[in-house]
């Protein structure tokens, strides 16, 4: 239950982050998605029906402060948590480079899903989009790929710290 | 028991996996048709997050106010503001004059009349950006309680920002005009030629449906037409920057830099009543009826 708590707020805390800090800083254009990285550690490390719902709450908080009124996080989020529950046993990742280019795949194939979807859904076919695909991105990907190696140790050890807690209880001390 | 035996057999993750997409299928598709219940649940998450957001934003001015005030020479800066916000309203009332002026010379020949904007507005500021890069919208401090409501014209002095898109009870999101869902119907000041500004992403629009025979150039400003029924005629949208007749078709089309600075905006205004529609289409309505007596 504290770890659920935990993560609900780490991730009000991440979009919060990403609304108001770093879209004030010059990298603007390129920051990294936080929530992005906190969905993919769910993947490794969480069972697949709790996390697969935090992963569907975090998509939905992005999609809340996001121009998309169709809801396209919830999909792609829960879909992306999936595919890391399905190769997170099947491929190395304690390096840094190996976290590093897991997650540049996977943001590109959430962009890639995305473009899908909105051609999918919108009437009109997006044309203006493709252009930003490659200057915009793709350097946006790069960015969320180099900043989470050092997001997922954060992570671990917050959580180990959190199980470390001594629970207080009928037969605890105090 | 026998729910408890299915689900603890090797079903549970792709059960769990499909449950999860189709609902938030289920999501896409209501809030494609916009039903209410969607947006009860939208509007209590942002209840949620609105705190923190108030609170980052606050730090963050802050912050950015003791390094422009006292790191980077105070005085200068804060006449440099001053000087600012006086030539964004004097450009304001520019336009608007402007506007006024040609709208009284083209109807002063054909019938008389009397224009009036009236309608009331919010200000609020803004709080939040767009957490990704694919969409542009702002998060701003007003919501339900203030009067605001989805659809609502959004503006600043400097010129047009967006539309109202989701709603809380104490914060809204607005859907910029560079954002690829926006389209504006506006129209050439000079020349009046019509046309649908569409948002291209990263401080640009596009100009799309404009007539091949209309004659527009490099320079020219693109204000609301007011016909549908958001803004009010006249404000300024931005300046074209490119104009592309291509080879063929009937249309040409042309980039437009919009008026407003994005990456600065502070305050906005949201504009509570809608304007009466532009004496044009009343004429026109009017010349109709009289037609099929």
């Amino acid at each position: 239950m504290k770890r659920i708590l935990f993560l609900l707020f780490l991730g009000v805390f991440f979009i919060t982050l990403q609304t108001t800090w770093l879209a004030s800083l010059p990298i603007r254009k390129i920051r990294p998605d936080l929530v992005f990285i906190l969905t993919l550690y769910l993947g490794f490390s969480s069972p697949p029906v709790s996390g697969g719902m935090l992963s569907f709450f975090l998509g939905s908080l992005m999609d809340l402060f996001s121009g998309n009124s169709f809801g396209l996080y919830a999909f792609s989020r829960p879909l992306l948590f999936c595919g890391v529950q399905l190769f997170k046993d099947r491929i190395y990742l304690e390096s840094f480079l190996s976290r590093s280019l897991f997650v540049f795949f996977f943001a590109l194939m959430e962009g890639i899903l995305l473009l899908v979807l909105l051609e999918a859904l919108n009437p009109e076919p997006l044309r203006n989009l493709y252009p930003a695909f490659v200057p915009l991105f793709l350097f946006q990907s790069f960015s969320t790929a180099i900043v989470s190696p050092v997001l997922f140790s954060f992570f671990k050890k917050g959580f180990s710290w959190l199980q470390a807690q001594p629970r207080a209880g009928l037969g605890g001390k105090g | 028991m026998r729910i408890r035996n299915f689900l603890s057999r090797r079903y549970t993750l792709p059960a769990a996996i499909a449950l999860l997409l189709l609902s938030a299928l289920v999501l896409i598709s209501l809030r494609v048709q916009d039903r209410k219940g969607v947006a009860f649940f939208d509007r209590l998450l942002m209840e949620v997050c609105s705190p923190f957001q108030k609170a980052s934003t606050f730090v963050l001015k802050k912050a950015e106010g003791v390094f422009r005030g006292y790191v980077f020479l105070v005085d200068l800066q804060r006449e440099n503001e001053e000087l600012k916000k006086r030539m964004a309203d004097l450009r304001r009332e520019n336009d608007q004059m402007k506007e006024m002026a040609q709208s009284h010379e083209r109807l002063r020949k054909l019938l008389q009349f009397r224009e009036t904007l009236s309608s009331t507005v919010i200000a609020a500021e803004v709080t939040g950006q767009d957490p990704s890069s694919w969409f542009k919208s702002i998060t701003i401090n007003k919501g339900e309680q203030d009067g605001v409501r989805q659809g609502m014209a959004v503006i600043s002095p400097e010129g047009v920002i967006g539309q109202i898109l989701k709603t809380a009870p104490s914060q809204s999101v607005i859907l910029l005009i560079t954002d690829y869902n926006s389209a504006i119907d506006s129209i050439v000041q000079r020349t009046r030629a019509k046309a649908i500004v569409e948002g291209k992403g990263e401080n640009r629009c596009q100009l799309k449906y404009l007539l091949r025979a209309e004659d527009v150039v490099e320079g020219d400003r693109v204000v609301t037409s007011g016909l549908n029924g958001n803004f009010p005629k006249g404000l300024m949208i931005g300046e074209i920057k490119k104009v592309d007749r291509k080879g063929h078709g009937i249309f040409q089309y042309a980039e437009l830099v919009p008026s407003v600075d994005f990456t600065r905006l502070e305050e906005v205004l949201v504009i509570k009543g809608s304007p009466p529609p532009p004496l044009e289409e009343k004429e026109k309505k009017a010349r109709k009826a009289r037609k099929t007596k």
